[in-house]
């Protein structure tokens, strides 16, 4: 195995997919339950998986464990449910979905689509081009914590917006590089300290310097450049509270879709959180959040596992791959 | 880095029903405008004009890191100054493509791009603008990257193939968000 670098590891799985950071891009990956290995299965039921360089997207091949059953034992491809190859600086779109018909006049707005969006709650989704609701056109929006169906999903953090019609979205797989973001801003309270809702979860901490940028399609022009620390945060609202005192600014109103082309507000992050002068000045530095890696689909029949399996797992580097 | 944490304007000067729009003269204004505000120092120099046929002098000037796709569209914003047309075109650096107004642009063809990020869904270019020492990079371990060979009898028992690689040890930084915009802009219709 002259050439080969191996790193492997051990998890408890929690029932949902598993995105393992692997080092020097991976060739194969041989994973194992240990829970469905130690013990009798009644009927077949995945134990071990394996995929290599090569097999497409989700897919591997499973072997089935079942010790009283006559379909014991088997080796099976799976067309889904497998491994996935992650480069989280590369593809972070998903394709192109022409489906929305509708988005509601609701806070937060609920976007209809055809199809199924096959979407989770907390995923990020790009609008573009909604007939009626341009200025959500181009900007990011976590969805699905509110309302989530095949047929729906929420845009959570957005304030009420006339109703849009006809549009298009696609799912942003992963986040920008570094760490940490602008975000783009939904609303700004008028308060003795404002609290600032944005998009998309932010991932802000408490004492984080940051900048709020306020074009004047916003309205509060008064809070544009300004300056402030980061004193509280609501994860369930995705919003920060800031030592800015805009109780008496003019109220923050969302662009409506006429006034698009417009820049968007924006909280950005200005510098770290240093309390005391023994800190770590660099504890919020810019950092690249980039890996390679792979995705392990969940379940009973996929590599991750069922909610409390124990899974262990393998993976390598082959000197040279010839997938002819 | 500064893409994912740099501040940025749309360009909204533009008559591509975009947002952001194409680049404009009115969007250059407004990001030299904002700098100047903000009171970032400008990186180059004026250029002195000269008697000689097609050439103007060169305002000093910031920095605009631009990709190569944007070249067209750069010709046709009021006041481009081709490098060409520089009154010492010796001055130019050689990545430069133009001047318009206060800003030089420094084009790439690794330039910055959000892919399918317009509001109608086509691509956006980051045109970074930056004053003196906007950001920095910082070199850890004494050095910021090394180039990597071994030779064949070195990578294997049999020598049949040699490997290369690189590694980095350095931290960009963004030093004063004051003096850096990123201008986002789409392609003309």
């Amino acid at each position: 195995m002259d050439n080969t670098i191996i790193q492997q590891g051990r998890f408890t799985s929690t029932g949902e997919a598993v995105e393992l950071q692997i080092r020097s891009d991976v060739d194969w990956m041989r994973v194992i339950n240990y829970t469905i290995a130690d013990a009798d299965q009644t009927a077949a039921i995945g134990v071990e998986y394996y995929w290599q360089r090569g097999m497409a997207a989700d897919t591997g091949i499973s072997y089935l464990k079942s010790n009283a059953a006559a379909a014991a034992n088997l080796t099976n491809a799976m067309a889904s449910g497998g491994f996935t190859l992650l480069d989280t600086s590369d593809s972070p779109l998903g394709p192109i979905n022409a489906t929305i018909t509708a988005i509601s006049a609701a806070a937060p707005p609920v976007s209809t689509n055809t199809g199924v969006n096959a979407l989770s709650a907390g995923d990020v989704v790009r609008l573009t081009n909604v007939a009626g609701a341009q200025q959500l056109g181009g900007l990011d929006f976590t969805v699905g914590n509110a309302t989530l169906s095949d047929t729906t999903f929420s845009l959570d953090y957005m304030p009420l917006i006339v109703a849009g019609t006809t549009g298009s979205w696609r799912k942003v797989n992963f986040q920008p590089q570094f760490y940490p973001r602008h975000r783009a801003i939904s609303s700004i309270s008028a308060a003795q300290s404002a609290v600032v809702i944005m998009t998309v979860t932010h991932g802000f901490t408490v004492g984080q310097e940051v900048k709020l940028v306020v074009p004047a399609a916003y309205g509060m022009v008064q809070a544009d450049s300004l300056q402030g620390k980061i004193t509280a945060i609501n994860t369930a609202t995705n919003s920060i509270t800031l030592d800015i005192d805009s109780s008496a600014f003019t109220a923050f109103a969302f662009p409506v879709s006429a006034i698009v082309p417009f820049s968007p507000a924006l909280v950005v992050p200005v510098g770290q959180a240093v309390e005391g002068t023994t800190s770590n000045l660099l504890d919020d530095a810019t950092i690249n959040t980039s890996f390679l890696g792979m995705k392990l689909a969940a379940g009973t029949a996929s590599p991750a596992g069922a909610n409390a399996n124990v899974i262990y797992w393998v993976a390598g580097k082959s000197y040279s791959v010839s997938n002819a | 880095m500064l893409a994912s944490t740099a501040s940025f304007i749309n360009a909204t000067g533009g008559t591509n029903g975009d947002n952001p729009t194409e680049l404009t003269r009115s969007d250059v204004d407004d990001v030299i405008r904002t700098l100047a505000d903000n009171n970032a120092y400008t990186i180059s120099a004026n250029i002195r004009g000269e008697d000689r046929f097609g050439t103007a002098p060169v305002r000093d000037a910031y920095f605009a890191l631009a990709s190569t796709k944007l070249i067209g569209d750069l010709e046709n914003v009021q006041g481009f100054i081709a490098k060409a047309q520089y009154p010492s075109p010796m001055e130019a650096l050689r990545e430069e493509w133009c001047s318009i107004s206060n800003l030089r642009f420094l084009v790439s063809s690794i330039g910055s791009v959000s892919v399918g990020a317009s509001n109608l869904g086509a691509d956006v270019y980051n045109v970074f603008n930056v004053g003196m020492e906007a950001f920095a990079v910082i070199e850890q371990d004494g050095y910021s990257s090394q180039f990597l060979y071994r030779p064949p009898i070195y990578d294997g028992p049999l020598a049949l193939n040699a490997s290369v690689g690189y590694k980095m040890a350095q931290v960009p930084r963004i030093t004063n968000d004051a003096w850096i915009i990123n201008l986002r802009t789409t392609l003309a219709a």
